[in-house]
C-alpha cells in the first residue's frame, strides 16, 4: 500500500508550511498566469528559478524531485511534439529556433507543475481545509474534504487486513492475465466497500451526536490570521506580476539564441 | 430528582419483527454511576440510543412509551438539542473522530453549536487536561493506541459540558490497561464533577466497584435494577448469564460452604481481600 503512504498526513513546520495557504494559493496563481503571458524562455527560466528558493526553505527537496521526476514523461512526450511539428512548418534550416520554441513550451509545463507541486507539498490538508471553511465555501464540503483525508489512512489499512484474510483462504491476487488480475480483487474490494459503508453509518451517528447542524453560525477552533511572512509573500507575488506585465508591454523580449549570438 | 426516566419503552427497528426493547421503565437519578450490562443483544444499545434522541429521530421505526431526559421529551426534540445535555461515547474510537487534531476533534460539537472561540478554547483545554491527553492535543487521530482515541472521544464529548455522559462498551477495543484508565476518567467525573454516567459494559470485574446503581437487561427488558452488591450476589443474575465479578462469586461460593464472613458483598479483590482478612483474624 505504498501509493497511500504519500497520502498519509504529517504536521511539517517550516517558513513555508506556516504561510496561509489562500495567499499560497494566489502565488500560484499568479505564477500560472504569468507562465501562460509569456511563450520565450528566457522568462521561463527565471520563473522556473524563483520557486527553488521555497523549495529549499520548505525542506521538501526530496518529493519535489519525485513529482518533478513524474513529470518529466509528460515533459518529453510535450518537447517531441512541439519539436516534430514545428519542424516539419519550419524547415532544417531553423532547427535552433524550432528546440528553443519546443523548449519554451516544455518549461512552461514544468512551471506549473512546479508551483502546484510547490503548494500541495507545503500545505498541510487540516489547514486547507481551514482555509476552505474561512473562504465561506459551505461547511459540508470542507467536512467532507478533511473527513476523506483522515480516513485514507484508516482504509488503506483495511485494505491490507483484508487482502491478508483472504491471501489466507487461497486467493491470489497476481495470477493469470490481465483481467484475471482485475477479477481477483473483487473478493478484496467487495468487504471494504461494505464496512466503508457501515463506518460511514456509525460516523452520522457519532456527528448527530455532536450537536452536527445545531446552528448555521458555526464558529472555529482555529483562526487563520496573516503573519509577517504572509505579507512578504503577498510583496512577492505583486512584483512579479508588475514586473512581467510591464516587461511583457513595454519589451521585446530576446529570444535565448538571439541573445547567444550578441555575446558571441 | 430522575435525570432520565423511561416509561414503557418499546421500540422496534425499521424492518424489525419483534421489538429490541420491550416495556423498560426505569429512573436514573442525577449523579449516579450506573452501570447497564446483559447478554450480546439484549437491548443494552438501543436503549443509549433512546437517550439521546438518534432513536427515533436517527433510526426511524416504531417508538412506544416515554423516554424524559433532563426534563425534555426526547421525542419531540432535535438531535443537536439533546446532544447539549447527553453525551455519547460510542464503542468504537476510531469512527468517532473526524478531524485531522485531537485539538480540533474536541472542538467539533463546540463548533457545531456556535460557542465563541475564547470560549471554546478554554472548554477544549479544560476537557483535554480532564481525559489526560493535553500533551498530544496536536496529533493526529491515526497516529493515538486505541485507548487514547477513546480518550479523546470521552473529551470530544466531555467538552460539551453535558449533565450525562453514556459511554456504549467504550473499552471493547482495548486492553485491560487501556480499559483501567479509561474507567478511572469516568469514575473521576462521575465523582469530582457529579455528572451522572451510564456505562454499558460486559467487564464487571473491572466496573462494578465504580457503581452506585446497576441494570441487567435480557432479551430487550429490564430484569433486574437496583444495587450493585444486592444484584450481582442474586441467583438471577447468575442465570442470566452476567459476568459476575469474581470476588463475589468466591464470597458467594464460600458462604455456600458455610464459611463465616462478613455481611459487606465484595465486588473488587480489594474489598474481597479485606473481608478474608477479617475472617482469618476473627479465627
Amino acid at each position: 500500500m505504498s501509493v497511500f503512504e504519500g497520502l498519509k498526513f504529517r504536521r511539517v513546520y517550516s517558513p513555508i508550511h506556516d504561510l496561509d495557504p489562500r495567499i499560497k494559493f494566489i502565488y500560484v496563481c499568479a505564477i500560472f498566469t504569468v507562465a501562460i503571458i509569456f511563450l520565450e524562455l528566457i522568462p521561463l527560466m527565471i520563473l522556473f528559478l524563483i520557486q527553488i528558493p521555497f523549495v529549499v526553505l520548505a525542506g521538501v527537496k526530496r518529493e519535489w524531485l519525485r513529482s518533478m521526476r513524474g513529470a518529466a514523461f509528460l515533459a518529453t512526450i510535450i518537447f517531441l511534439t512541439n519539436f516534430i511539428f514545428s519542424y516539419i512548418s519550419a524547415g532544417p534550416e531553423n532547427t535552433a529556433a524550432t528546440v528553443e520554441y519546443a523548449c519554451a513550451l516544455t518549461l512552461r509545463f514544468i512551471v506549473l507543475v512546479e508551483s502546484f507541486s510547490v503548494f500541495f507539498l507545503t500545505t498541510s490538508p487540516d489547514r486547507l481545509g481551514l482555509a476552505l471553511e474561512q473562504t465561506h465555501i459551505p461547511y459540508e464540503f470542507c467536512f467532507a474534504f478533511t473527513t476523506a483525508v483522515r480516513f485514507v489512512p484508516v482504509l488503506a489499512e483495511e485494505a491490507q487486513t483484508i487482502m491478508d484474510a483472504q491471501k489466507a483462504r487461497g486467493l491470489e491476487l497476481e495470477r493469470g492475465n490481465f483481467l484475471k488480475r482485475i477479477r481477483n480483487y473483487i473478493p478484496i474490494l467487495i468487504p471494504l466497500i461494505v464496512s466503508a459503508i457501515r463506518r460511514s453509518l456509525e460516523l452520522a451517528e457519532a456527528m448527530e451526536s455532536r450537536a452536527w447542524g445545531a446552528t448555521k453560525n458555526r464558529t472555529n477552533l482555529y483562526a487563520l490570521k496573516m503573519h509577517r511572512g504572509d505579507f512578504y509573500l503577498v510583496g512577492i507575488t505583486a512584483g512579479i506580476l508588475t514586473v512581467a506585465i510591464y516587461v511583457r508591454l513595454s519589451f521585446g523580449i530576446p529570444s535565448l539564441n538571439d541573445l547567444l549570438g550578441w555575446l558571441f | 430528582m430522575s435525570i432520565i426516566e423511561t416509561k414503557n419503552l418499546t421500540y422496534t427497528y425499521p424492518g424489525g419483527t419483534k421489538p429490541s426493547i420491550e416495556d423498560v421503565s426505569i429512573k436514573i437519578k442525577k449523579g449516579e454511576f450506573i452501570l447497564i450490562t446483559g447478554p450480546s443483544g439484549c437491548g443494552k444499545t438501543t436503549l443509549c440510543r433512546c437517550f439521546n434522541g438518534l432513536i427515533p429521530h436517527f433510526y426511524q421505526g416504531e417508538l412506544k412509551g416515554d423516554v424524559t431526559v433532563v426534563g425534555l421529551k426526547v421525542a419531540e426534540q432535535p438531535i443537536y438539542e439533546l446532544a447539549k445535555h447527553v453525551g455519547l461515547v460510542f464503542q468504537n474510537p476510531e469512527n468517532q473522530l473526524f478531524a485531522l487534531s485531537v485539538e480540533k476533534d474536541v472542538a467539533f460539537g463546540l463548533e457545531n453549536l456556535g460557542v465563541q472561540r475564547e470560549e471554546m478554547l478554554k472548554r477544549v483545554n479544560w476537557a483535554l487536561k480532564l481525559a489526560g491527553i493535553y500533551d498530544i492535543r496536536e496529533r493526529t487521530p491515526h497516529e493515538l493506541s486505541g485507548g487514547q482515541q477513546q480518550r479523546v472521544a470521552i473529551a470530544s464529548v466531555l467538552a460539551m459540558q453535558p449533565e450525562v455522559i453514556i459511554l456504549d462498551e467504550p473499552t471493547s477495543f482495548l486492553d485491560p490497561l487501556g480499559a483501567k484508565k479509561i474507567f478511572e476518567v469516568i469514575y473521576d467525573l462521575n465523582r469530582k464533577l457529579g455528572i451522572t454516567v451510564i456505562l454499558v459494559e460486559h467487564r464487571l470485574d473491572l466496573t462494578a466497584r465504580y457503581a452506585n446503581h446497576i441494570i441487567i437487561m435480557d432479551n430487550g427488558k429490564s430484569v433486574l435494577d437496583g444495587e450493585p452488591r444486592k444484584i450481582l450476589s442474586s441467583e438471577e443474575a447468575l442465570l442470566i448469564g452476567v459476568g459476575i465479578p469474581k470476588p463475589t462469586r468466591l464470597y458467594q461460593m464460600l458462604q455456600k460452604d458455610k464459611v463465616n464472613l462478613d455481611n459487606i458483598i465484595p465486588l473488587s479483590s480489594d474489598e474481597m481481600a479485606t473481608v478474608l482478612r477479617e475472617a482469618l483474624k476473627s479465627q
